[in-house]
């Protein structure tokens, strides 16, 4: 699930494959701006079925957030 | 071909999927579509699109009103913003509705959303009647293929004013895609079906042991429903002609009488139904309709039609045809959406099979300007007649395959070639074919007969490939040569009737041989070598050395 995640972050962003992994943080990814991140969340929910509530996913900005909150 | 997208919503995702593939305007927000239009200095006006969509929400224009009178007063208002921005050398897509929002989903009266929703297209419908360039964007079609549950995003409405889910997404970029395409090129005309196991399942000339398959159940329905794809796309424009290698009457039998047709007659602009190659047939109707080979494309269920036309005509386009019958309509509709779908359907198109019915009856009296020869010319096709002992496999091979130009259907086993080969009583030839499309191999095989005092053609076998090209007269021309050549003053041709071979019924007579009585089962055509008139061919003769 984890390598899912990364797999669907470099997407959205169309980043190299491999690009995001669990350190990655917000700050250092320009592609990584307000439409990715509501892109991100969105489709974590559709095609991966991790629901992040919508107060909490504003929050976010490491992956590792991500993880925790996805449980994995 | 530069492009934007402007909604009332975040569009900003698809902007995205589609930045790699075209040159697309970087959205400024949402939700000022009509200032950005008719803001001159605005970053959209400079960027200058050729194509602008606009995808609109109908429950953000209305203001999630559901009285009726504000929301069509908002609809309204809209459209007149719209039609004041509109500029004539931009070309705008603009989306029909699916009315979205919680407050609809406890709507008890469901007509008040059909209304909505209706009222928007009736706009949408009345400035694509005033405005030719302003055309509808299929939304409503993309929420349905996908339902609207899987369609919109609650959790992106709410993070950033993103109303459609990923998958939605990627539905209107690729759409937006598909009709920037059909902006760009130019449509093909015509459309030209074979029937049997095409139209229809089965063959027409065996319907009275098998009917054929056309009914409103089970395979007979995928047909039908074919047709009915079909007779909708001549309705919108396309040119719908018949190559189909088949009796006549039996074909038209059917079309005529067949309580299931959906395509009648007059649907068809051109009928060639006979015995002549497809690519003969599909020359002449280029040139009878009087549009250019690469304006056709050519749909039959036989792989080797399709090859054929595909290596003779590369200018036609030759889509693939499905094996399972309950494809057949989705086929065509590909077939559709790649070669014929246009922008715009006017009134014109919709009656382009009448006028061009019409103009070929005017052009039957007139001689078209490109002849077959030319063509034939143009095809530099060469026959060479090679060395027979060296290919006796494949002389055996076309004298026991070839049924519909054989004329004696006389079948021999390799070891009975072989015996003919050294007997000084026959002689075997054989011609190979190319043409600057490639090299077609050995393509036709003679057997001439000299025990006699006079010497027949005991067999003449050709590969239907390379029939309909004045092949065979160049074939019958060497032969009576090469008789002549050895003293003979006459030649002696022979038919038996088959089941298959009626096209070549006719060969020898057409060439000005005279039938003899005979009691014989076989037909005998005799001609005096030294009265003969030119044969007509446009090929180059080569002679193998030995």
């Amino acid at each position: 699930m984890r390598e899912q995640i990364f797999n669907l972050m470099d997407n959205i962003m169309r980043l190299p494959s491999g690009t995001i992994n669990e350190n990655s943080v917000m700050e250092d990814i320009p592609e990584w701006d307000s439409l990715a991140h509501v892109l991100i969340i969105g489709e974590l929910e559709e095609k991966l079925g991790i629901e992040i509530p919508l107060d909490e996913a504003v929050e976010i900005t490491t992956v590792k957030e991500i993880l925790d909150k996805a449980g994995v | 071909m530069k492009i934007a997208i402007l909604s009332n919503v975040n569009v900003n995702g698809i902007v995205r999927l589609i930045q790699n593939s075209c040159d697309i305007y970087e959205n400024e927000g949402y939700g000022n579509e009509i200032g950005m239009l008719l803001n001159e200095e605005s970053s959209l006006c400079l960027f200058k699109p050729d194509i602008i969509f606009l995808i609109e929400d109908l429950q953000e224009i209305t203001g999630h009103s559901l009285d009726k009178s504000v929301a069509f007063d908002n609809i309204e208002k809209w459209f007149a913003g719209i039609k004041s921005a509109i500029r004539k050398e931009i070309v705008y897509y603009i989306s029909d509705s699916y009315a979205y929002g919680d407050e609809l989903e406890v709507l008890t009266d469901s007509t008040v959303k059909d209304g909505l929703e209706h009222f928007w297209c009736e706009q949408l419908r009345k400035l694509i009647l005033e405005c030719p360039n302003v055309r509808m964007f299929p939304y409503r079609k993309l929420v349905e293929q996908i339902g609207a549950p899987l369609a919109f995003s609650k959790k992106m409405w709410y993070m950033g004013k993103i109303l459609h889910s990923a998958q939605m997404q990627q539905l209107i970029a690729d759409m937006i895609l598909e009709k920037t395409a059909l902006e760009n090129r130019i449509p093909k005309k015509v459309l030209l079906l074979d029937l049997d196991n095409t139209l229809w399942g089965g063959l027409a000339g065996e319907n009275d042991i098998s009917p054929i398959e056309l009914s409103e159940e089970h395979k007979g329905l995928a047909y039908k429903n074919l047709q009915r794809t079909i007779l909708q796309m001549k309705n919108q424009g396309v040119i719908l002609g018949i190559v189909s290698k088949n009796n006549y009457q039996d074909a038209m039998n059917i079309i005529d009488n067949h309580p299931h047709m959906v395509l009648h007659e007059d649907d068809f602009a051109i009928k060639k139904i006979n015995w002549n190659t497809k690519t003969d047939n599909i020359v002449e109707i280029a040139k009878e309709l009087n549009v250019g080979l690469d304006s056709m494309v050519f749909w039959d269920d036989n792989p080797t039609e399709r090859e054929l036309v595909g290596n003779l005509l590369p200018e036609v386009e030759v889509p693939e045809f499905p094996k399972k019958p309950e494809l057949l309509a989705d086929s065509m509709i590909q077939i559709w959406k790649k070669y014929f779908e246009q922008a715009v359907v006017t009134k014109e198109d919709s009656e382009k099979t009448e006028k061009y019915r019409a103009n070929l009856k005017r052009d039957e009296l007139l001689t078209s300007s490109v002849s077959f020869e030319d063509f034939l010319k143009g095809l530099e096709i060469s026959l060479l007649r090679v060395d027979s002992f060296k290919n006796v496999e494949r002389i055996t091979q076309l004298i026991n395959k070839t049924n519909q130009f054989n004329l004696t259907t006389q079948r021999h086993s390799q070891n009975e070639i072989q015996q003919m080969l050294e007997d000084d009583g026959y002689r075997i030839f054989a011609y190979r074919e190319s043409d600057k499309f490639g090299d077609n191999g050995i393509i036709s095989v003679v057997i001439l007969n000299l025990k006699g005092e006079i010497p027949v053609i005991e067999e003449m076998v050709m590969s239907c490939r390379v029939m309909g090209k004045k092949i065979e007269n160049a074939i019958i021309d060497d032969i009576e040569k090469t008789v002549k050549d050895m003293g003979y003053s006459a030649l002696i041709g022979k038919f038996i009737q088959s089941a298959k071979n009626a096209p070549v019924k006719n060969l020898y007579t057409g060439l000005g041989y005279s039938e003899i009585n005979d009691e014989s089962q076989a037909k005998k055509y005799i001609i005096n070598l030294n009265e003969k008139e030119n044969r007509d061919y446009c090929l180059k003769m080569i002679f193998e050395e030995n």
